[in-house]
């Protein structure tokens, strides 16, 4: 049925414009939400979307609706939409192409069924009660399957199953609170290791003591981590920012941008939440390397940035859902580089922040509360502190590191290791 | 009567049409309308909720009604937290007229007046600018198991304009945004096109702030997200009840001086205006400080029902997801401290003015946020600029340490994120000194 209704779509499409690309997403999921230690709300969903960009002359339009009946209308809006675009250099949608066939981002075993939800919730419960001075205060857990079709009238007609499995599980302790979560495409996420460090670091962080402002080492975790590089870096690495002038990194291709350490790429084929064998246009997907060695080596572009520049296209389109047009942005995040030990000297470690999304995109300067902050030396966790902001420059953070931690963990759209940075503000 | 077994139920559809226009460097980005239709039941079971979220569910048919009601029983009978609801009060608001009706204009004649403010950013040394229109009108219609039925249409919309400035490899920027209930609101605003501008371009000289513990004037756009991340998130009832609030347990308590009173109020004409809430509750004021004192939390029919002390009406939701106790236009009452009387008593110390964002950890009781920039303040005088300054601290000792609350409340629009869902709120405030503020900035001296 969705295929038949896609191929109306081309074809009325067609008949008013050069170019038309329909892209089509539905799903069905089961969520669990905890509220203390029991389970408050179950959540059957099902999804339905359709989003339809029209292509003449350069003009590019877009619409979207969650209702087949509306399809009609949808066109219409599209069309009249592109109408109304400032045309620009256009080269056309994507023909046909061989994909790889191994990106991962589906697993059969994933079944969004109420048993599998409470073996999630029942696994975090039993890691939080290893830490019983930490009371669960909510968590989640949940399961989907969807299936997504992008079609063209070029005849691209690829089509995409997904699954996601998550947990999340909040915690206090006193006026201490923990919070840790997990996510994947595949079945297999621990719940239990979910729910202990969750309570743990409620726990061990209700004992804090005073931070003197200062300078100091700094170890952000994945998790922390990614809350900048998706405030600033990700920004800072599209082709639009960059052509825009809003971007640091604008002037800086083929220069030391980083760390001579730091390897940052994308890899829409590792097991990271973003895998995908095409980006959200029907252009193949492939690795793009952004900095090597240090050196920055590419932007992001989708078609339209591409083609108006005059860049080559990386297959960096990206769609949050079926909800609007595609966007630049990454598949997989990946910083690598050679691993070290970097728990050796005395480092301020921060598991998460807060308030990542208050920093300035264009200078790359950030203020940010630390989450469960901790003195960390010798190899170990030293003492945990009570309070503390983390002020600097992300850019300038970047350009000389104190190591990179061996292990990556998946944050969202990326795969990020632990990385310690060298004499940053730290306000107590 | 609900079929057997169910305790409640309700259904909430929205349909909604959402144009939008981005206009970049002059250029056109993207500009047009979607169309959405969602549907939520909740169904209360023996013990807790079962829900089903879908697109397009049609429930006038009693057949499809009882199918996803014994799709949501099913769900329910998985919970084990015992659930009870508050009685709902009921009545709606108006939804006020538009001035002017956004959906009587073309999306051409948007754009265009759109393109006039982008390019009154664009002053001599700023090198980029970009402006954004949203217009979302929701058709929201609730009936519940009880026959209750109501139904409202409104419309939000507005628009932001960014400016870029660069000079020696140092790039700043400046951003304006004004949103509303009350229909089309960009005719005549190019003024905030250059202030965006001219903002971008005085900070190229600012100078970093030093980071440290120090007296702090918030503005009344800073100051309005302070009340809404410190106190409103904070007396949220879910919050209270799981025990992740650090008001939880101290109605009636001394947490601020006696001109201190912060409220949010749903039924105030503002950017988080609801005619009635996701629950179909009527909505209403309610001080969660008043003189000083915790007075109330915000609460939907559940949190109610197991905390007491405050008034369902506060439930929000976006499109097909569940209401969660929500704020909408939250502020500090206005005080008698002319601005002049509060740069003095400071002394020494910042101006925090306008908002990059916010966020909270209630449970800890820590809230950190970003102003646009700054200003020292040197003998009670406002003197030189400084960027990417920071607000961070405790609620309860930031909230005790307020020494005096102006008399110039202004209300800022925005958007609030929680549990995945993000609504339109309004938060004021007027001028407020704080005796001693956590201020985050990377400058050394």
């Amino acid at each position: 049925m969705a295929v038949e209704l896609i191929e109306r779509i081309l074809a009325a499409g067609g008949k008013a414009a050069q170019e038309v690309e329909v892209y089509l997403v539905e799903g069905t999921g089961i969520s669990a939400e905890l509220k203390r230690e029991k389970v408050s709300i179950a959540t059957g969903s099902r999804d339905w979307g359709v989003s339809i960009r029209t292509i003449d002359n350069g003009r590019i339009g877009v619409s979207a609706t969650s209702s087949p009946a509306k399809w009609e209308e949808c066109l219409a809006a599209s069309l009249a939409s592109m109408r109304l675009a400032t045309p620009q250099e256009w080269k056309g949608l994507p023909d046909p192409a061989e994909l790889r066939g191994d990106a991962p981002s589906f697993d059969d075993r994933v079944v969004p069924e109420p048993p599998a939800a409470q073996e999630l919730i029942a696994g975090m419960l039993e890691g939080a009660g290893k830490h019983p001075v930490a009371k669960v205060t909510s968590g989640s857990a949940a399961l989907s399957r969807s299936r997504v079709i992008l079609a063209n009238s070029r005849g691209v007609l690829y089509t995409a199953e997904r699954t996601e499995v998550s947990c999340s599980l909040e915690t206090i302790c006193g006026q201490s609170t923990g919070s840790e979560f997990d996510h994947s495409a595949f079945l297999g996420i621990d719940p239990v290791r979910v729910g202990e460090r969750a309570a743990f670091l409620a726990e061990y962080s209700a004992k804090g003591t005073v931070l003197e402002t200062g300078q100091y080492d700094v170890l952000l975790s994945p998790l922390a981590l990614a809350q900048l590089f998706g405030n600033i870096l990700v920004p800072a690495l599209s082709g639009r920012n960059v052509h825009a002038g809003r971007s640091r990194l604008a002037p800086l291709l083929g220069q030391k941008c980083m760390d001579g350490r730091i390897d940052l790429y994308d890899d829409p084929f590792a097991r990271g939440m973003g895998a995908t064998a095409w980006d959200a246009e029907g252009l193949p997907a492939a690795r793009l390397d952004f900095v090597k060695a240090g050196a920055l080596s590419s932007f992001a572009y989708d078609l339209k940035t591409a083609y108006r520049y005059g860049a080559g296209p990386t297959g960096s389109a990206v769609r949050g859902g079926f909800s609007g047009g595609p966007a630049i942005g990454v598949h997989n995040l990946v910083l690598d580089g050679p691993r070290e030990a970097v728990t050796g000297d005395q480092a301020l470690y921060v598991h998460d922040v807060v308030g990542a999304h208050t920093a300035n995109p264009v200078s790359g300067d950030f203020s940010v509360e630390c989450q469960n902050p901790a003195w960390v030396e010798g190899g170990g966790f030293r003492e945990p502190v009570k309070k503390a902001m983390l002020s600097g420059n992300l850019f300038d953070a970047l350009g000389e590191i104190g190591g990179i931690a061996p292990g990556s963990r998946v944050v969202g759209n990326s795969i990020l290791p632990c990385v310690r940075f060298k004499g940053m503000q730290v306000i107590g | 009567m609900p079929p057997a077994g169910i305790r409640f139920f309700d259904a909430r559809r929205v349909r909604a049409s959402s144009t939008h226009a981005d206009i970049d460097n002059g250029i056109v980005e993207s500009a047009g309308t979607s169309f959405s239709d969602i549907s939520l039941v909740r169904v209360l079971g023996p013990k807790g909720w079962g829900m089903v979220s879908a697109n397009n569910l049609d429930l006038s048919g009693k057949g499809e009604l009882n199918r996803v009601l014994a799709e949501g029983l099913a769900l329910a009978r998985l919970t084990g937290d015992p659930v009870e609801l508050a009685e709902p009060p009921r009545g709606g608001h108006r939804v006020p007229a538009p001035r002017e009706d956004p959906g009587t204009l073309s999306l051409e004649e948007k754009t265009g007046v759109l393109a006039g403010i982008e390019k009154a950013a664009k002053l001599p040394g700023v090198t980029s600018t970009r402006a954004t229109y949203v217009e979302r009108t929701e058709e929201v219609s609730y009936t519940d198991s009880s026959g209750y039925e109501h139904a409202y249409t409104i419309t939000r919309s507005g628009f932001s304009v960014l400016a870029v400035a660069r000079r020696n490899g140092i790039a700043q920027m400046g951003r304006e945004s004004l949103h509303t209930i009350h229909g089309f609101n960009l005719r005549h605003q190019e003024p905030l096109g250059v202030k965006a501008g001219e903002t971008a371009l005085a900070l190229l000289d600012a100078g970093l702030a030093k980071g440290g513990r120090m007296r702090a004037v918030l503005d009344p756009e800073l100051a309005g997200v302070f009340a809404h991340e410190a106190v409103g998130h904070a007396s949220e009832g879910d919050l209270v009840k799981e025990g992740s609030s650090v008001l939880a347990g101290r109605i009636g308590e001394r947490i601020g001086p006696d001109t201190l009173t912060i409220a949010d109020d749903p039924a105030l004409t503002e950017f988080g205006f609801e005619p009635v809430d996701a629950e179909g509750c009527r909505t209403a004021r309610t001080e969660m400080v008043s003189r000083g004192r915790v007075n109330a939390y915000l609460h939907t029919r559940e949190t109610l029902a197991a905390l007491g002390n405050g008034m369902a009406g506060h439930g929000r939701a976006e499109g097909g997801d569940p209401p969660l106790v929500r704020m909408s236009n939250t502020f500090i009452e206005t005080g008698d401290a002319t601005l002049g009387e509060i740069l003095a008593e400071c002394g020494d110390g910042i101006l925090l003015v306008g908002s990059r964002g916010g966020q909270v950890d209630p449970g800890r009781g820590v809230f950190q946020f970003n102003a646009e920039y700054g200003y020292l303040i040197e003998n009670g005088e406002k003197t030189r600029m400084v960027r990417d300054v920071s607000l961070s601290g405790e609620i309860l000792s930031t909230l005790h340490g307020i020494l005096l609350c102006g008399n110039d409340r202004v209300m800022h629009q925005g958007y609030c994120g929680k549990g995945g869902q993000s609504v339109p709120v309004s938060d004021g405030s007027p001028h407020i000194l704080l005796s001693e503020a956590v201020v985050g900035g990377s400058g050394t001296d």
